[in-house]
């Protein structure tokens, strides 16, 4: 009796254990998840869930703009501002010598930095954006801003006159980087980063030149062919779609898929332009169009003298990298002796263009394509051309890139 | 009769609590599934009043601290990379596993040891805020609040003596609070030597262990118990002060510091060719080493000849004995206009043997690119003797770590070494100009800085040392910012823009103050003054 009593009791006690302890697994489980759901719905607010949270008690201080400030950011950088500064001279030098020496006016024998300080204001970063535009890609924008006290001094030699050095002084830096993550599965877990500045918002890059022991008169056009250089470098290799490519070392990757690729072929025909200006004191202007889309890699028409209403009707072939963001870009000049005066510009934005379509088009000339500098609204006649865009198929956009390249090196070769 | 029957009561009891066991065992726990799930999470908008209630203490730092900030882009940033980092590091863990466990596997007589499941799970750790110190000395300090609820399933399966058992560990929560310290800075990138991480509370650690389907950690008391023996080893290890120290750049490379000094007598050239029109060339040299701020230094002009003798000699200070050199250039001596360079060489330094006088014939080249094939022509040679003398070991290691240090040998047995490091200054303006340097008057003697043109917060970090025959109790340091103009007609060319008295009491007692002053004269002006006492003993 005593015994089936006490193995029923047993069994019922057993039975019971058990099921507590489960119950307190779910619990506990349960408990468990709960906290984490709660801390990762915590882990990105917006404005209305923090309202919902907070009802009355908003703290006013919380702001949501669409770049993430980071203010403890900007007071590390400041603090190691010094140490960086001294770190990055040696670097500097060594790659953007090269640039300038790519990148020189013709008009300029030699390019080189004399003294090159980056000062003692740091850049402040104004806010960051996180974003996945593609599959196995993280995007991050970085708005950066930089009024600093930068001493750089270049030694400018043009021909015929002695070497002047010319300081930039009061640099100001306005501008978004885009730096591309290329995600792959083993540690570190980046493969490669693509850097390049974001033309939408126009990267500002604002200095004053001064030349140091002489005057900025003595080369004429100097400060303008010094924008210019910077202009071009900007432009063609740092500003998007034309980026840089850094393999973050210990994986092999294969960075082609990263770089920019020549997309299609551009025809283009200058047919002819109508009522020029005339910027001649005697007879008429003698002009000439200056055809590209990247500035690199300009193509010129024949000059036609004392006429305000050429016809030239030659034929160019250029190379696109990206439609979506590239434009054709037509410059008119006037030849004159001494330096060619320009008459107008305009741009052909690349993705009004359909493959395979050719189109005529009359364009009106503007006197600058910042639309912040036209001053006045005189009409600076207008210039026609034919165009038709080739989309490149991978043997085709092989060769391109192949005849690029070989381009490039001849031209190191005959600047030295 | 009675105690027989008790007896047997007992016996049942056991048998049937035993019995019962099994039978709820297999009841509740066997059937219970064994998978992770990722976790539904719904929009905190359609979360009503009650579920709200329990987010409240979880919510972030950042929202409820002004000195916090958010950083939602790093969490963004690391939840889109969290699935590629999932399977990195789980692939890591099993190769790094996979050969302790073979060698381990035979010591007890286990059969086999796999990972049937692992994965880091969906949920990537959270950053609730970071916070960052700023002090005065050469470091950066981040507090960033770190939060990791994660649902990762790590399942071994265990094999021995014919029976398997299969251990899981799931739901892994870690709260914790490190600090980070980036020290010392150093001019190379990434322009920090090491970093410094300890945790400043101890940290919050709960996950689940499941045996053959039952949760240890669910039994009352036992987790707790668990859960505060893992807090204190961490805590043991790493509660702050105690840091987990992890090096990126040697410090002594790092810090670019004196190594050796090359002694360089320039003897004389050979047939160098003319370069003038008219008469001989006037050559000189001029030397310098590569990967150094430092200014060249130049012989004296030997005028029209082509084969000059000098025999003079300069010292020139080696950072980095590996990677720099030294570089001659000879250029012809104009009255008129540009130099014109003559020819050029250079020498490694690792070529030379320490404390070895070698004298070598440099053949002078146009410049260093061989494939330039514009000229073979002769342009001369140079002569020169080299001598590398690398400091000796004491000289070198000042010790970086530890800033407190003894005085050098000579120092009078009661007095000691007074050390004045003027760093830099903040907002100072002066009515005319501001070119600013400082003045220090101690006991007399006075010492000044380097002036700073057009800078409104200079940075100096120049050191004086000031020998003494006893502490300074009662003597006070005067610290002056001045300017001076170089401009012609200035009715005021030299003028003050502020200054401070430092009582070195505090000195002589700490053995080492870094400060920040306020300037007085001057409307919102500061400057930093480090102050250390060395003494002999």
């Amino acid at each position: 009796m005593g015994l089936i009593l006490g193995m029923v009791m047993g069994m019922a006690l057993g039975v019971a254990l058990m099921a507590g302890w489960r119950h307190m697994i779910r619990y506990r489980s349960g408990k468990r998840i709960s906290k984490a759901v709660d801390i990762k719905s915590l882990s990105s607010l917006n404005r209305d869930d923090l309202k919902k949270i907070c009802g009355e008690n908003f703290p006013a201080w919380i702001s949501f703009p669409v770049f993430e400030q980071v203010k403890w950011l900007n007071k590390q950088l400041s603090k190691l501002w010094p140490f960086v500064a001294d770190a990055a001279e040696a670097i500097i030098k060594e790659s953007v010598e090269p640039l300038l020496e790519d990148y020189r006016p013709p008009g300029i024998t030699s390019l080189k930095f004399s003294k090159l300080s980056l000062g003692t204001v740091a850049p402040k970063i104004e806010g960051i954006r996180v974003q996945s535009l593609k599959e196995g890609q993280i995007t991050m924008d970085i708005d950066l801003r930089w009024g600093g006290d930068p001493s750089i001094i270049l030694a400018v030699e043009a021909a015929l006159v002695a070497s002047i050095p010319i300081q930039l002084k009061d640099l100001k830096v306005f501008t978004v980087v885009r730096a591309i993550f290329q995600l792959v599965d083993e540690i570190p877990c980046i493969s490669a980063v693509v850097v390049a500045l974001l033309s939408e918002p126009k990267p500002r890059i604002d200095y004053t030149l001064k030349a140091v022991g002489g005057s900025l008169t003595a080369i004429p056009g100097i400060s303008d062919m010094i924008d210019d250089t910077v202009n071009s470098i900007i432009t063609d290799m740092l500003q998007w779609p034309h980026r840089i490519v850094v393999p973050i070392g210990g994986i092999p990757i294969d960075t082609s898929e990263l770089e920019l690729k020549p997309q299609g072929k551009l025809t283009v025909t200058v047919v002819r332009a109508n009522n020029l200006k005339n910027k001649e004191l005697i007879g008429k202007s003698d002009p000439y169009v200056v055809v590209y889309v990247r500035p690199m890699f300009k193509v010129k028409t024949k000059v036609i003298e004392d006429n305000l209403n050429p016809v030239w009707n030659q034929t160019f072939e250029l190379i696109a990298e990206d439609k979506e963001t590239q434009s054709l870009i037509f410059e008119v000049f006037d030849q004159d002796i001494g330096q060619d005066k320009r008459l107008g510009i305009a741009k052909l934005p690349l993705i009004e263009l359909e493959p395979e379509a050719p189109k005529e088009i009359e364009l009106r000339l503007l006197p600058s394509l910042d639309m912040l500098k036209i001053k006045d609204k005189k009409d600076r006649g207008t210039l026609t051309i034919q165009v038709l865009y080739h989309e490149f198929n991978k043997e085709e956009q092989l060769a391109a890139l192949e005849e690029e390249k070989r381009i490039i090196e001849e031209r190191k070769k005959g600047k030295n | 009769m009675g105690f027989f029957s008790t007896i047997l009561g007992f016996c049942g009891f056991g048998v049937g609590v035993s019995t019962g066991l099994v039978i709820g065992y297999y009841l509740f726990i066997y059937f219970q599934p064994s998978d992770v799930k990722d976790p539904v999470i719904r929009p905190l908008v359609e979360h009503d009043s009650q579920s709200l209630q329990q987010l409240l203490p979880e919510i972030p730092l950042w929202v409820k601290n002004p000195d916090y900030d958010r950083i939602d882009w790093l969490n963004k940033f690391l939840e889109l990379m969290w699935p590629y980092l999932d399977k990195a590091i789980c692939k890591t863990a099993k190769n790094i596993a996979k050969p302790i466990i073979a060698e381990q596997i035979p010591k007890y007589k286990i059969e086999s040891v796999e990972f049937e499941e692992l994965t880091l799970g969906s949920l990537p750790p959270t950053f609730q805020g970071m916070k960052v110190f700023v002090t005065e000395e050469k470091e950066l300090i981040m507090e960033p609040s770190l939060k990791w609820a994660g649902n990762p399933n790590v399942t071994l399966g265990v094999k021995a003596f014919g029976l398997k058992a299969t251990v899981q560990a799931v739901d892994l929560q870690i709260f914790a609070q490190p600090r980070i310290t980036l020290k010392p800075l150093v001019p190379s990138f990434p322009c920090f030597a090491k970093i410094f991480v300890s945790l400043m509370e101890k940290p919050h650690v709960d996950f689940g262990l499941k045996l053959f389907g039952a949760d240890l950690m669910s039994i009352p008391g036992l987790y707790m118990f668990v859960q505060e023996l893992i807090k204190d080893q961490v805590a043991n290890m790493y509660l702050w002060p105690k840091t987990l120290e992890v090096e990126i750049l040697d410090p002594t490379k790092a810090m670019m510091r004196p190594v050796g000094i090359v002694h360089v007598k320039v003897l004389r050239a050979m047939k160098l060719r003319k370069k003038d029109l008219l008469g001989g060339s006037d050559p000189y040299v001029k030397l310098k080493i590569t990967e150094s701020k430092a200014p060249s230094k130049k012989t004296t002009v030997k005028h029209k000849n082509l084969n000059p003798e000098w025999n003079e000699e300069f010292s020139i200070v080696v950072k980095d004995p590996e990677s720099q050199a030294l570089e001659f250039i000879v250029y012809d001596w104009e009255q008129v206009g540009k130099h014109d360079k003559m020819g050029m060489n250079v020498v490694p330094l690792k070529e030379l043997t320490p404390n070895e006088p070698k004298v070598m014939t440099l053949d002078l080249l146009k410049n260093l690119n061989q494939n330039d094939a514009q000229d073979d022509k002769f342009r001369g040679q140079l002569v020169v003797e080299l001598t590398y003398k690398p400091f000796k070991e004491g000289d070198t290691s000042k010790d970086l770590d530890n800033p407190l240090q003894k005085a050098p040998e000579g120092t009078p047995p009661s007095g000691g070494v007074l050390v004045v490091i003027v760093h830099e200054a903040q907002d100072v303006e002066g009515k005319h100009h501001t070119n600013p340097y400082v003045r220090i008057i101690f006991n007399g003697e006075e010492r000044k800085t380097k002036h700073v043109k057009k800078n409104r917060d200079p940075r100096w970090d120049e050191e004086f040392t000031f020998v003494l025959e006893e502490p300074p109790l009662k003597e006070k340091l005067h610290v002056e910012v001045l300017s001076t103009s170089t401009r012609i007609g200035l009715l005021h060319p030299k003028e003050t823009l502020g200054y401070v008295n430092i009582s070195l009491a505090d000195v002589v007692n700490n053995k080492r103050i870094n400060e920040k002053y306020h300037l007085i004269d001057s409307k919102n002006g500061k400057i930093q003054i480090e102050l250390q006492w060395r003494t002999s003993s």
